[in-house]
C-alpha cells in the first residue's frame, strides 16, 4: 500500500518538478504525515512501516539534494534516521520489500549474477546481496549485536571515565561497531528500495524510473564491491605492505624456470594493482630461472591480498628444457611478510646479535676490484634467520634493504609465536607455510589453473600467468571467512 | 675536434682516450677542471626514440650481456654476465626519464614514443663501450652510487668502492663516542670523487669541517661538483695539492683523518681487471713497491697533523698492510696513537686501521 503511494508521490513528482516546487512539497509532506500512522493489518514485519518511511526519505534525499533538505528543515528530521532506531531497538528484525523479500530471500532465489555490463535487475540485486552476505560474515554479525550491547552497558556505567584510557578504548570500540552496523544496514535498506522501485516502476510501464533505478542498482554493485574487498582484509596486518618470497622447488632447470614465472606472475599482479614493486634479492639459477627471489610490494593491503597466495605452486607441462619432449611436474614455494609500518610492535634488534657478509665477495677487494655487485647478507645469530639484497645500487643501500628483510622475518617468527600461545588463532593465514600444495598450474595435457583450498579454477593458464590472480585471491579469502565463521559461531 | 655537445664529447672520449692517451688523458683533465660532466640521470630529457626501437637495442645490449657469460670473470676476475645484465637495467633507469612506464613485454605500444637523456645512438655506444671496451659502468653513466649519495664520477678519478663505505661508519662511531669531534676540523686526504669527504661532512655537526685534498685536478672539480651538488660548499673545502701540502695552516689541529691512499703494489697494477687497470687512473691505485709508500707518509703525518685525542682511519689493501701498519704505529710513531684497531670489511679482508693520537 506505501508503495502505492509512493508510486503516485513519483508520478506527480516527475511532471512536476520543474514547475511547481511549492506544490511538491505539499505531496511529499502529506505522503510523510500519512505513513507516519501505521495502518498495516497483517503486516508480518512490524517494522516494515519505518522501513519504508525511510526508503523513501532516503531516495529523495539521493534524487533531489535541495528539496529533501529543504523538506527536512521543514519537517525538522535528520537524513538517516531509521538505521540508527534499529540498531538500537530492532536490529534483529529483517528488512523486507512490501511484498516480503528479504536480503537472504534475494539470496535463497539463487538469482544468476551476469557480468556488470548486462542489464539484469535480478543479477544486479543478487551480486549486491552477495556482497551485504560476505561483509556480513566477516564482521561475524550475529555476534555484533551481543558486543554492542555489552559495550553499551559498559558505556552507561556512571564510573566508567575513571579510567579514562579503558574508557576511550570502549567508547571508540563502540562507535567503530555503531558505523560498521549502520553502514551495513544502509545497503541492505538502499537494495531493497531500489527493488521496490523497479517493481513500481514495472507495474507503471515506467521505462524512465526502471533505467533509473537499474542504473542505481549498477551503482550500488560496483561500490558495494569494493565495500566487499574492504571487509574480507580486515586482519590485523592485512593492511602492510609486504615481501613476497618465491623458491624453486626440486627439479633443477626446469623448476627454477617456474620459479621465476611465479616471480614474474607477482610482479605482474602487483603492478596491474597499482603497488609499488621492487626485487629485493634473487639468486639466478645456472641456466635459467631463479633458485629464489624476494619482492617488495608497496601498497594498502598487499599483505591482505598476498597472503592468500601462501604455498606451494604446482606446474604440469613439456619442459623446454627437456629435449625428449617429456612432461614435467615442477613446484615453486611463495611465502608472504608482512611489513609491519609504524603503530605496530617490532622485535628489536640487537647491532651486537647481526653478522654483516660480503655477498659473492672473491679475491682482494678494495682498489683491485671496480664491481657495481655489493650484495650484502645479514644474518641474526641468536635466531638464524638472515636476509639479503643485491639488487641496490650501493652497499649501504643493499644493507637497509637486506635489514628491513631481516626485521619483517623476525617481526614474523615473533607473531607466529605469540599465535601459538594463543590457540584461537593457531589457523592463522599468518603461518608460514612452504608445505601445502595450493594451487596447480596445467599447460600439458590440457589447459587449466585449479586452487587446491577452494576448487576455483579458469581455464586459461596465460592469463593467471600474466598476474590476472584476483579472482583465485577472493574466493580463497571468501572461503576463509566461511572457514573462520564456522570456527567461530 | 672536440664537440661542443657534451653528449658527443662523453661518448668520444674514451674511444680517443685509448688511441692516444698521453695527450687526451691531459686534455680531459684541462676540460675537467672547468667543467666536470654531468651525471647521466641529472641531463635533460631532451632525446626521444619509439618503443620499437629501444626494444631493439635492449635485445641487441641483452644478446651481448649472454655472449660474455663468465668469461671476464675467468680472464681477470671482471663482471659476468648476471652483473651485466643488473648494469643494462641501472642503464635503463638513468638513461629514461621514466624508466618504470617503459615496458619491453608489451607488444601492443610499439609506436609510442619514450624520453631519453642521451640520443639512442649514444645507448649503443655506451653499451658497447662497455662490454667491448670493458670501460667501468659507473664512467658509462658517470655515477656511482655509494652508500645514500649518488657521487658524479668520470675518468680520472677512481670509482669510490663500497668497502670504503664503512670508514664512515668508523667516523660516526668515533663522533658518538666524543662529541669534541663532532664539532671539530675533519680531514679526507685524496678524497677523489669526494666520497668521504661527503659522507663525513653529513654526519658532523654545525661547527664541524672538513678539508679535502687531491693532487689531481679532475679529483678536485669532480669533488668540488659533488659537494655543490650535495649543498656543503660551506662545510667541505676542496683543495689542490699533494697529502698534507695545503694543510699547512692547520698543523695539530685536525680532529680527524680519514684516507682511501694508492696502496696496490707497482706490479700488481697490470694483472687487475681492465676496468681497472685499462680506465682508472694510476695514479689513486699505485702505492709504490710494496703499495705502502702513501700509508707509511699518512701515518707518519698524521701524528703532526692530528690535535691530541684525535681519529684516524686508514683502508688498506689486506691483511698484511693492516698488520705492517699497526706494527709501524707500535714502534717508528711509539707512543703516538693508542687504541690502535684493524677492522675487517665485510668480506672478512683486514681492511682497515684505526686509533686515536695520544693526549
Amino acid at each position: 500500500m506505501s508503495f502505492i503511494i509512493l508510486k503516485r508521490l513519483r508520478n506527480q513528482n516527475s511532471s512536476l518538478i520543474i514547475n511547481n516546487p511549492g506544490l511538491k512539497i505539499h505531496l511529499y509532506t502529506s505522503f510523510y504525515s500519512s505513513l507516519s500512522e501505521p495502518r498495516h493489518r497483517n503486516s508480518p514485519t512490524p517494522i516494515y512501516n519505518k522501513s519504508i518511511l525511510a526508503s523513501g526519505h532516503v531516495f529523495l534525499c539521493n534524487r533531489n539534494n535541495w528539496f529533501s533538505s529543504l523538506l527536512r528543515e521543514i519537517l525538522n528530521i535528520p537524513c538517516v534516521p531509521v538505521s540508527a532506531r534499529l540498531l538500537s531497538s530492532q536490529a534483529a528484525v529483517e528488512k523486507s520489500t512490501s511484498d516480503g523479500l528479504t536480503v537472504e530471500g534475494i539470496i535463497a532465489n539463487g538469482w544468476n549474477i551476469y557480468d556488470e555490463n548486462e542489464s539484469d535487475w535480478k543479477s544486479h540485486a543478487s551480486a549486491i546481496a552477495q556482497s551485504i552476505h560476505l561483509i556480513k560474515k566477516r564482521l561475524r554479525w550475529k555476534n555484533l549485536i551481543p558486543k554492542l550491547e555489552t559495550l553499551s552497558d559498559q558505556l552507561s556505567k556512571p564510573d566508567l571515565w575513571n579510567d579514562p584510557v579503558h574508557a576511550g578504548k570502549i567508547s571508540r570500540e563502540h562507535g567503530s561497531l555503531m558505523g560498521k552496523m549502520k553502514e551495513v544496514d544502509a545497503f541492505e535498506q538502499e537494495l531493497l528500495e531500489h527493488i521496490e522501485m523497479i517493481k513500481l516502476a514495472r507495474e507503471e510501464n515506467d521505462a524512465e524510473l526502471e533505467s533509473e533505478s537499474q542504473n542505481a542498482l549498477l551503482t550500488m554493485r560496483r561500490n558495494i564491491k569494493e565495500k566487499e574487498l574492504e571487509a574480507l582484509l580486515a586482519g590485523e596486518h592485512d593492511s602492510c605492505s609486504c615481501f613476497i618470497e618465491v623458491q624453486a622447488g626440486a627439479g633443477g632447470t626446469e623448476s627454477m624456470d617456474w620459479a621465476s614465472m611465479v616471480m614474474q606472475m607477482y610482479k605482474k599482479w602487483a603492478e596491474r594493482r597499482g603497488f609499488g614493486v621492487s626485487v629485493v634479492d634473487e639468486m639466478p639459477g645456472e641456466m635459467a630461472g631463479i633458485k629464489r627471489a624476494t619482492i617488495r610490494v608497496d601498497g594498502e593491503y598487499a599483505f591482505g591480498y598476498a597472503k592468500a597466495e601462501v604455498g606451494a605452486h604446482r606446474l604440469v607441462r613439456i619442459s623446454p628444457f627437456d629435449s625428449n619432449k617429456r612432461r614435467h611436474t615442477s613446484f615453486a614455494s611463495v611465502a608472504v611478510i608482512p611489513i609491519l609500518g609504524d603503530g605496530f610492535s617490532r622485535v628489536q634488534i640487537n647491532e651486537s646479535d647481526l653478522r654483516i657478509e660480503r655477498f659473492r665477495a672473491g679475491g682482494a677487494g678494495g682498489q683491485h676490484v671496480n664491481t657495481t655487485e655489493s650484495a650484502v647478507r645479514i644474518t641474526h645469530i641468536p635466531t638464524g634467520v638472515s636476509a639479503s639484497c643485491q639488487n641496490e645500487r650501493s652497499q649501504h643501500q643493499n644493507k637497509a634493504s637486506a635489514m628491513a628483510v631481516l626485521q619483517s622475518r623476525l617481526d614474523q617468527l615473533e607473531m607466529k609465536r605469540q599465535a601459538e600461545m594463543n590457540s584461537e588463532h593457531t589457523q592463522s593465514l599468518t603461518d608460514i607455510n612452504f608445505g601445502s600444495q595450493i594451487r596447480s598450474y596445467v599447460l600439458h595435457p590440457y589447459r587449466m589453473v585449479k586452487d587446491h583450498r577452494t576448487d576455483f579454477e579458469v581455464s586459461h593458464p596465460d592469463s593467471v600467468l600474466e598476474g590476472d590472480l584476483d579472482g583465485f585471491i577472493l574466493s580463497f579469502l571468501s572461503a576463509s571467512l566461511d572457514k573462520d565463521e564456522d570456527a567461530h559461531l | 675536434m672536440i664537440s661542443p655537445r657534451g653528449c658527443l664529447f662523453s661518448i668520444l672520449q674514451p674511444v680517443l682516450l685509448r688511441s692516444n692517451p698521453g695527450r687526451l688523458v691531459s686534455r680531459s683533465a684541462v676540460l675537467s677542471s672547468n667543467r666536470p660532466r654531468i651525471p647521466l640521470h641529472l641531463r635533460p630529457p631532451n632525446f626521444s626514440a619509439t618503443v620499437a626501437d629501444l626494444k631493439k637495442w635492449h635485445i641487441w645490449a641483452k644478446n651481448l650481456v649472454s655472449s660474455v657469460g663468465s668469461t671476464f670473470l675467468d680472464l681477470d676476475n671482471g663482471p659476468d654476465s648476471t652483473l651485466l645484465q643488473r648494469e643494462l637495467t641501472w642503464l635503463i633507469q638513468d638513461a629514461f626519464e621514466n624508466p618504470n612506464k617503459v615496458s619491453f613485454q608489451n607488444s601492443n605500444d610499439d609506436d609510442s614514443v619514450v624520453s631519453l637523456r642521451v640520443c639512442l645512438d649514444d645507448l649503443y655506444k655506451m653499451w658497447k663501450q662497455r662490454i667491448e671496451e670493458r670501460r667501468p659502468f659507473q664512467y658509462v653513466v658517470g655515477c656511482e652510487h655509494w652508500r645514500d649519495l649518488v657521487l658524479s664520477v668520470e675518468e680520472g678519478v677512481l670509482i669510490p668502492r663500497p668497502e670504503t663505505e664503512m670508514i664512515v661508519d668508523l667516523v660516526n662511531d668515533a663522533v658518538n663516542e666524543n662529541e669534541e669531534l663532532r664539532d671539530g676540523l675533519w680531514a679526507d686526504l685524496g678524497t677523489g670523487s669526494g666520497a668521504l669527504a661527503i659522507g663525513i661532512g653529513r654526519i658532523l655537526g654545525d661547527p664541524g669541517k672538513v678539508i679535502a685534498t687531491d693532487l689531481s685536478p679532475v679529483a678536485v672539480s669532480v669533488a668540488s661538483y659533488n659537494v655543490q651538488r650535495y649543498n656543503l660548499q660551506d662545510k667541505i673545502a676542496v683543495k689542490q695539492g699533494s697529502w698534507f701540502e695545503p694543510l699547512k695552516n692547520v698543523e695539530g689541529g685536525l680532529a680527524g683523518l680519514v684516507s682511501n691512499p694508492p696502496y696496490i703494489p707497482s706490479d700488481h697494477i697490470g694483472g687487475l681487471q681492465a676496468e681497472v687497470a685499462k680506465h682508472e687512473p694510476r695514479l689513486a691505485l699505485d702505492g709504490g713497491a710494496n703499495g705502502m709508500n702513501d700509508l707509511l707518509h699518512l701515518c707518519h703525518g698524521a701524528v703532526f697533523m692530528l690535535k691530541p685525542g684525535g681519529f684516524v682511519a686508514l683502508e688498506t689493501n689486506g691483511e698484511i698492510q693492516s698488520k705492517f701498519l699497526v706494527d709501524h704505529m707500535d714502534t717508528e710513531t711509539k707512543g703516538s696513537f693508542h687504541d690502535v684497531k684493524i677492522i675487517s670489511d665485510f668480506a672478512g679482508i683486514q681492511r682497515f686501521v684505526t686509533g686515536y693520537k695520544a693526549r
